[in-house]
């Protein structure tokens, strides 16, 4: 929701010439109240990383667009009178790596990466949960691992109280079964 | 020496800081009205406004007794901020409204006024709104 | 024109299964607009999977209505708590707030609801006059064509979105690789599949969607601490009076021009039209300063821009098959997924999804009006809900739904990868969004591309030499060069204020 580029396409503000011409210096400085007012809702948002992160994210981007230029090369290009399979994959892969070899170099100021915090462990455990989800639905059905996903994100990644995380979990899981069981008879696999 | 009161905009809330601001002016004590709302959603009904805390103040004035607000956020530890705010404030006495509950809404809900009662270290005053 | 077909649209739209999708589309997307976190991108996402079991019309009905229901549903809380629910409602922030606190929140409130209302119909009413136009001047277009503006579309929209555009750029890239995927329908030759059955068959829109628009917001939402909790406000009368609606009268009108043309445009929109729409009516204002401290013209005219925005934004989707911005991306999967292909001639071919869909507007926009201005305080109580609650219940949604579409846990495992791709990529800056666009159109470009590379014998260059895809390929060039020419000029002025200033 970030709107914090200067750079506007042109017809996006009132038409007129750019330079000493007030109406664009209204347009800038309401972008910045636009922008003041976005970082204050961001304060909830952890600090941005350093230049290593930016760093790391294109190199990142670099290794899959090699990735896609080894994988479909070795699918032949064929020509242009006959592209092979891999002449589009490749095409993109390069410039994949064109703009992140730009990247490389150009990004390392950029100030739109989040470093990681204490509350990023809250997203991996949910991640946790959902792998848990996935992995035990065929085995046992859907009750039982939904049940322990709600309750493990209300109690321990939402602080709810034991009261409350046990109630809405159950009264959430009884609510899914009506309606995706009962009502729309979806074939999802169930315990009972 | 510091009494707190734990206030909600209720009958019960309103019997608290009475009672609290009676106390304050017995004792010569401060006395600091507790509003504090639950962390996440982004509106709670128990938070009140600028206007309604002006109020509370005038009043606690009126009384003679020297009070600030405070309305810091908790999660499912209400008796934890109080505990936390006995220890900055030095306060010897907390004063909270109490509310009678049917069987079936202290085992939903709970009852956080009940454990403030277990877990403070100081004295509880807890009073009931006017009949 | 003919208007025999529009006629038969308002018969699908006003059958009682469609009023109802509309309704509810409308509902919910006024709910997640006041909510914070779920916008009606995520939204969208994780509701994908109903498509499947009810009609294409209905379906788009219920979606679109989910999309502008959510443009009004952000100006609530933009008024009431100064925490816009939308990016498009931000700068309602500056004097809807400042009613509020003069105890005029319902006033901010009532001329935001009429001017969404006129933005959306006068929207509709361009939409409904130049869309089939439009699609008519594409219609006659061929493969080079269809290459070029699908290029220009991912260029476009990853360069006018938010954040660094070199990443946006790399993201869209990455999404056409992705949809290179599975097996290649000229030569036939599996690509990138790893011997993986499951991937041979290339992966489907829908795990992507509800992955890197849905489960990705859920997760980055839960490292969010939030410290602000607000009074419960007063909203008071909400009918404006007629001097204030004297007052928005202007705007509103311009608000709704400025919305319609800016709509249009590939990746400008909602956000773009109701900045531009605020500061158009502070520039025209006698008494600017009122801007800021609760002038009703710096409500209208945003709201309805951003209303107006959001339609118009369905003419190159509907006509070109090009979707202007992330959301518009969405509802291109959903049509894809029932077998319609939108373009040119989505409304010769499929009649009643085009004018059932444009239809539906005009009546989404009127149970807008009506619901929301006596319902502001039903929308302010849902306020009250921890998003704690609400996030492992939406949770539930996206990976059940997943599964339901195909019956297979692969499906769940495919969101639940991609939620964690769309997470990283927030987390290091790079936008979901061009990713899902590119994707969306990736199959499309490559083989419109590769069959005009047969029609052109191989020959590259005729694609420059064809009028209308030469011209496309001009405008993709000033679009890829716009940032080194906006520099260039950007370098120049401080140059000349400062000669201004010596001399």
């Amino acid at each position: 929701m970030s709107m914090s580029d200067p750079t506007r396409p042109p017809g996006a503000e009132p038409a007129g010439p750019p330079d000493d011409d007030p109406r664009r210096a209204d347009a800038d400085l309401l972008q910045a109240e636009a922008d003041r007012l976005q970082a204050e809702l961001e304060e909830a948002r952890p600090p941005h990383a350093g230049p290593l992160s930016q760093l790391s994210a294109a190199v990142v981007a670099l290794a899959v667009g090699v990735a896609g230029a080894v994988g479909s090369y070795a699918l032949g290009l064929g020509r242009l009178t006959q592209p092979g399979p891999g002449l589009w994959p490749f095409a993109i892969s390069v410039v994949i790596i064109v703009l992140s070899a730009v990247l490389v170099v150009t990004g390392r100021r950029l100030q739109d990466t989040e470093r990681f915090s204490r509350s990023s462990l809250l997203t991996a455990a949910g991640l946790v949960t959902l792998v848990a989800l996935a992995a035990l639905l065929p085995v046992i059905g859907f009750e039982i691992p939904s049940l322990l996903l709600m309750f493990v994100w209300l109690r321990w990644l939402g602080k709810e109280s034991w009261r409350s995380s046990i109630v809405i979990s159950i009264g959430a899981v009884a609510a899914f079964y009506v309606l995706f069981v009962l009502l729309l008879q979806i074939p999802l696999p169930r315990l009972i | 020496m510091t009494i707190l009161v734990g206030y909600l905009p209720t009958p019960e809330g309103a019997a608290a800081v009475d009672a609290g601001l009676r106390e304050g002016a017995l004792r010569g004590e401060r006395v600091i009205i507790v509003n504090s709302p639950r962390r996440g959603a982004p509106v709670d009904e128990h938070m009140i406004d600028d206007a309604a805390g002006a109020e509370l103040l005038r009043r606690a004035r009126e009384a003679g007794v020297d009070a600030e607000l405070r309305q810091p956020l908790h999660d499912d530890d209400l008796p934890e901020t109080f505990e936390q705010l006995v220890r900055e404030t030095g306060a010897t006495l907390i004063v909270i409204g109490l509310r009678h509950r049917s069987l079936v809404g202290k085992f939903i809900m709970g009852s956080e006024a009940q454990r403030i009662l277990m877990e403070s270290s100081v004295p509880v005053l807890t009073v009931k709104a006017a009949q | 024109m003919d208007i025999s077909p529009i006629l038969e649209g308002f018969g699908v739209v006003l059958e009682p299964a469609n009023l109802l999708y509309c309704f509810v589309g409308v509902i919910i997307g006024m709910l997640i607009g006041v909510l914070p976190g779920l916008g009606p991108g995520a939204t969208i996402a994780i509701l994908l999977p109903i498509t499947y079991g009810i009609g294409p019309v209905s379906a788009i009905i219920m979606l679109a209505g989910i999309f502008y229901g959510a443009q009004y549903g952000g100006t609530i809380t933009s008024v009431l708590l100064r925490l816009p629910g939308e990016a498009s409602s931000v700068v309602t922030v500056f004097d809807g707030f400042a009613l509020a606190k003069q105890g005029k929140a319902g006033t901010a409130l009532g001329i935001a609801a009429i001017g969404s209302f006129i933005g959306g119909t006068v929207s509709i009413l361009g939409l409904t006059l130049v869309a089939p136009v439009v699609a008519g001047f594409a219609v006659d277009f061929g493969p080079p064509e269809y290459a070029a503006l699908g290029i220009l579309g991912v260029l476009l929209i990853s360069s006018i979105g938010n954040g660094n555009k070199l990443k946006a750029i790399i993201a869209a890239c990455v999404g056409l690789l992705i949809a290179t995927v599975g097996r290649d329908t000229f030569t036939g030759a599996e690509r990138f599949t790893f011997g993986s059955l499951n991937l041979a068959e290339g992966i489907d829109f829908i795990p992507i969607a509800m992955g890197l628009f849905g489960l990705s917001e859920i997760l980055y939402n839960l490292e969010e601490r939030h410290n602000q909790v607000h009074s419960p406000a007063k909203v008071g009368n909400v009918w404006p009076s007629r001097k204030d609606l004297g007052q928005a009268k202007g705007a509103i009108g311009r608000g709704s021009l400025i919305g319609f043309v800016l709509g249009v445009l590939p990746g400008g929109g909602a956000v773009l039209s109701s900045l531009a729409a605020y500061a158009l009516e502070k520039r025209r204002a006698k008494q600017p300063e009122r801007f800021g401290r609760g002038a009703v013209e710096g409500v209208a005219a945003p709201e309805t821009a951003n209303n107006a925005a959001a339609t118009s934004s369905f003419i190159p989707l509907l006509t070109l098959g090009i979707p202007a911005n992330a959301t518009m991306a969405l509802i291109f999967g959903a049509l894809l997924i029932q077998g319609i292909q939108p373009g040119p001639q989505l409304v010769t071919e499929h009649p009643d999804v085009f004018w059932g869909v444009v239809n539906s507007m005009y009546i989404g926009n009127i149970l807008l009006l009506i619901m929301s201005i006596p319902m502001v305080g039903v929308f302010v109580r849902i306020l009250r809900v921890r998003p704690a609650i609400m996030a492992p219940i939406t949770v539930l949604i996206t990976l059940l739904g997943a599964y339901t579409v195909r019956n297979q846990v692969y499906d769940i495992f495919l969101v639940i990868v991609f939620g964690v791709l769309g997470y990283l990529m927030k987390k290091f800056g790079f936008e979901p969004g061009p990713l899902v666009l590119a994707f969306v159109l990736g199959s499309m470009i490559e083989s419109s591309a590769r069959q005009s590379l047969l029609i052109f014998g191989g020959d590259p260059a005729g694609f420059l030499t064809r009028p209308i895809s030469g011209t496309i390929f001009a405008l993709v060039l000033l679009v890829a060069l716009w940032p080194l020419i906006g520099r260039f000029v950007r370098r120049k002025t401080p140059a000349r204020v400062e000669e201004k200033i010596s001399s």
